[in-house]
């Protein structure tokens, strides 16, 4: 039951991500073994997994915020090599979210979500702040935007996160664990965001611990461990019919409460 | 269902709050506070008459030479009469203008960075702090600028103390910024040269640093190479503060979370983008009370420059209080004016250090 043979999809639309044979280690640590996956454009993968199974590891690959010793990436057409040039293309088409945030504290909310289309595509200010609302109303807390990030809950935090990425027009949307630090209560919030921006067709990598969000938008669910893509499946398949004993193990863990 | 009523807010006991309680809570609060708050408060029953009478009553305030100190206090008249060299040192008298100017363009540019709107802060203040030393050299020199030349054996005083730490701090601001980076590099050139610089500058005493820079160096240039002594003083001075400042702002990048870094990353920013818009503004602000302490080390540090004969504030005071007129033994006088000044400046420094930090404070933690 190797997850090499279960390539599953639909084949129309252009690839937009594609992994081949990754692999990369922490001095001796080898943490990613072999990753193999291709990511179509309007695709939402969940990826899931127990701690230090490589996951987080895994899309951080992607825009270059880790490192990996061999093996082929490209994003969007553009390879991932040692080149500034290379890295910034695929950084503008990636957009990040993460677990704690990462809002500038000294920026305002206006400036955190602007700060990114002036200095990087060199938009205007007005034209910028004009794309900064937009994506505060879509994300519910436009009357926040002359707030610092350290006046707002993390429920708000994590949405202004999201609309700060939004705000560079990505092609790609990364969630690293994006609820993993909230309160139940806002944990709704973020996810009500997300779900949908899926439904307008945004590609999603999103490495998550939320079943039923998975099960809501996901194409493809990955279970990682020890480093490797083990299974990958649709939603309806993978959390019904799991075949390796290994995923079996984790679902009836998490899913006991 | 029942309505949830909040209960109204009601005043703390009075004897928690208002001076009584604050002389409870802090002089009284325990026996052996009680002990110390008796003691202390006889000792300056003790001392403070004799004191004050020595300081303001029984002192000699009029006057211009020694023998008008008739009274038992203190001679202020001594300071009140070598108050432009102190202040001045030997610059002539009809310029002294010129040194007031440089004063005056200091603290305006410090407003400066106080009033400007946030918008426009920067763009201003930067260019007009790391002009301000050339600008001020410009005027106190003159020669180049169709003024009277004035050479730089004769600037001294206090002037010369403030206008000096002021110049080395603005351009050591942005050397030890550099080096702090340079540490950080993954650029093996880039790091061995400033672990290199900072090492060496901030192992050194400055005293040694000072005998170099006069004795040494000129030792090393061709002879008809002639670099004047306070431009060398200059530099070292630079060096030397660029080297803990380099400490100050490597210890502030360390306390940024590395998530600021990788969300600078993510959103594509350039490395000088994310160094400048992102990281240096954070580090700024951990970093303020480590920069102020800096400062304040590097003004206290040129009266240091009396070592080589350089006529600051207090080669001047030692000059005077050896002068055949003043032979009264004013020591006390001169040495405690001279500890006042800078304790009233660094105080000063200390209380806009502190309003700064309020200003950069948008964490908004309770």
């Amino acid at each position: 039951m190797s997850a090499d043979n279960q390539v599953i999809e639909k084949t129309d639309g252009k690839e937009i991500i594609v992994i081949k044979d990754l692999n990369k280690w922490y001095g001796n640590f080898h943490v990613l073994k072999d990753i193999n996956l291709t990511v179509k454009k309007g695709e939402r993968i969940v990826v899931c997994g127990p701690s230090g199974s490589g996951k987080s590891t895994m899309i951080r690959c992607i825009n270059r915020l880790e490192e990996f010793q061999r093996g082929s990436l490209t994003v969007n057409g553009v390879e991932m090599i040692d080149d500034v040039k290379n890295i910034e293309a695929i950084r503008r088409e990636v957009g990040m979210v993460f677990q704690h945030f990462n809002l500038f504290p000294h920026l305002s909310i206006l400036d955190n979500l602007t700060l990114g289309p002036i200095w990087v595509q060199k938009k205007s200010k007005a034209e910028a702040e004009e794309i900064a609302m937009k994506y505060l109303e879509r994300v519910k807390i436009p009357d926040q935007a002359l707030k610092f990030p350290g006046q707002l809950s993390g429920g708000q935090q994590q949405r202004v996160a999201i609309a700060r990425s939004l705000c560079m027009s990505p092609e790609i949307m990364l969630f690293d664990e994006p609820t993993s630090a909230l309160d139940p209560e806002m944990i709704k919030e973020v996810l009500d965001v997300m779900v949908e921006l899926a439904e307008e067709g945004m590609t999603m990598l999103c490495v998550t611990h939320e079943m039923g969000f998975a099960k809501k938008v996901a194409d493809r669910v990955i279970f990682m461990d020890g480093g490797e893509i083990v299974e990958q499946n649709t939603p309806h398949e993978f959390f019904d019919k799991p075949e390796t004993d290994r995923l079996q193990l984790f679902l009836s863990q998490i899913l006991q409460h | 269902m029942k309505e949830f009523k909040p209960l109204p807010d009601q005043p703390a006991p009075i004897s928690t709050t208002g001076p009584i309680g604050w002389l409870k809570n802090n002089l009284f609060s325990s026996v052996f506070n009680i002990l110390a708050s008796i003691l202390i408060i006889a000792a300056l029953i003790a001392i403070l008459p004799d004191m004050i009478d020595w300081l303001f009553i029984s002192a000699n305030w009029s006057g211009t030479t020694q023998a008008d100190c008739v009274k038992e206090g203190a001679c202020w008249v001594f300071i009140s009469a070598w108050s432009q060299q102190i202040f001045y040192g030997s610059y002539p008298d009809g310029e002294l203008w010129r040194v007031n100017l440089c004063l005056i363009l200091l603290a305006g540019v410090i407003a400066l960075s106080f009033i400007l709107p946030a918008r426009i802060r920067n763009q201003i203040s930067v260019p007009a702090f790391l002009v301000l030393p050339f600008v001020c050299v410009l005027f106190l020199d003159g020669s180049y600028i169709g003024l009277r030349e004035v050479t730089t054996n004769l600037w001294g005083g206090f002037s010369l103390n403030l206008l000096l730490a002021a110049a080395s701090i603005i351009i050591a601001f942005p050397f030890g910024f550099l080096w702090a980076l340079g540490r950080r590099s993954d650029m093996p050139f880039a790091r061995s040269v400033s672990v290199t610089c900072i090492e060496f500058f901030r192992g050194t005493p400055i005293l040694a640093l000072f005998f170099m820079g006069s004795v040494m160096l000129p030792l090393f240039f061709p002879a008809d190479v002639s670099v004047d002594k306070l431009l060398r003083v200059w530099i070292i001075l630079i060096l030397f503060m660029s080297a803990y400042m380099a400490e100050v702002f490597r210890s502030g990048f360390q306390a940024i979370p590395s998530g600021q870094y990788e969300a600078a990353d993510s959103l594509g920013l350039g490395y000088w983008q994310k160094t400048l818009l992102i990281i240096f503004p954070q580090v700024i602000k951990v970093s303020m009370p480590n920069i102020l302490a800096t400062f304040v080390m590097v003004f206290k540090n040129t009266v240091f420059l009396l070592v080589i004969a350089v006529p600051e504030m207090l080669q001047v005071i030692m000059t005077a209080l050896s002068n055949s007129n003043w032979l009264g033994g004013h020591a006390i006088e001169g040495y405690l004016f001279v500890g006042f000044i800078f304790w009233i400046c660094c105080f000063s420094m200390s209380l806009l250090a502190t309003s700064i930090e309020k200003k950069l404070d948008t964490s908004h933690k309770n």
